[in-house]
């Protein structure tokens, strides 16, 4: 222990033996002030927004999924049938790979 | 806390149902806790009341997202030592700390342990605690904190670190920044004379 700690120790254990400060019983009024204010508080405004967007969340989800088995077949047909179509795309009529 | 019958799962159900007597008796149960922490970090020219008043509306603003993790006193102590540390935060930081800043019994207190003479009489133990009020507040708000839980409150590195939220190796550095920096304050006093 060097000479600051033992200078810091000192001073703070006589420190600690300072009474407690006594009077802490809620001033008049204080509570009844205190308890009027919590109920002019909104309603917990987050909690309602929470819930809405965990459902948002859920029915987006169900979208996106019904979105993408409606098109499977779609996009399947179209990747494999865009050359055996006739199509017309400019590339591969100028490098005329058809 | 004072009424070890008081029921306070059943008053905090009807706080949440907005009833007004259960709002009232819980700030009158809790206020004794909240009262300790604010006496022992209250920044400068706030007022004490006005500060626990701070507290307890976080509290009954947050109420919904207690999940009864920890005890309801533990969460209400976080809150509180939370919104003392962001007071000592907005509070300037005071002048280079000065002799002349002492008062007598505070000056003398120093002087037995700048010069390690004698140990602090037993009537001197409130000028001693004002002066440490004095010497930590020279600090960083968050490493006077520490040093006010870690030294004066006698809490562990873990208890610290559950009421702040911070890890236990912030803790642990802050409490040795903070020390470096008194080490300097006294070494700076001591080079002083006394006037």
């Amino acid at each position: 222990m060097n000479r600051f700690d033992r200078q810091w120790q000192k001073l703070i254990v006589a420190a600690r033996q300072a009474p407690a400060e006594t009077g802490a019983t809620v001033p008049y009024g204080f509570a009844t002030r205190l308890a009027a204010q919590a109920a002019a508080l909104p309603a917990t405004p987050w909690l309602p927004l929470e819930r809405f967007a965990w459902r948002g969340l859920l029915v987006a989800a169900v979208c996106g999924i019904s979105a993408i088995a409606f098109n499977y077949s779609v996009f399947t047909t179209e990747q494999t049938d865009i050359y055996a179509t006739g199509t017309t795309d400019v590339v591969v009529d100028l490098l005329d790979i058809s | 806390m004072a009424d070890e019958s008081f029921d306070l799962l059943g008053c905090l159900e009807r706080v949440r149902q907005r009833d007004q007597l259960a709002a009232r008796q819980l700030v009158e149960h809790l206020y004794p806790l909240v009262s300790r922490i604010v006496r022992s970090h209250l920044p400068r020219r706030v007022a004490e009341e006005d500060l626990a008043q701070d507290i307890f509306l976080k509290m009954f603003t947050r109420l919904e997202q207690y999940q009864g993790n920890v005890p309801f006193p533990h969460w209400v102590s976080r809150i509180a030592v939370t919104t003392c540390i962001d007071q000592l935060r907005a509070q300037k930081r005071r002048p280079e700390f000065r002799w002349a800043d002492l008062s007598e019994n505070e000056a003398e207190v120093l002087d037995n342990i700048l010069t390690d003479e004698r140990d602090v009489a037993p009537g001197q133990a409130l000028a001693a605690r004002e002066l440490v009020q004095k010497l930590m507040a020279q600090l960083k708000p968050d490493d006077r904190m520490v040093i006010q839980l870690l030294d004066l409150e006698q809490k562990t590195i873990a208890e610290i670190s559950g009421l702040t939220g911070w890890n236990q190796t912030l803790v642990k550095v802050r409490a040795f920044r903070a020390r470096r920096k008194l080490q300097k304050l006294f070494q700076e006093l001591q080079s002083k004379e006394r006037s």
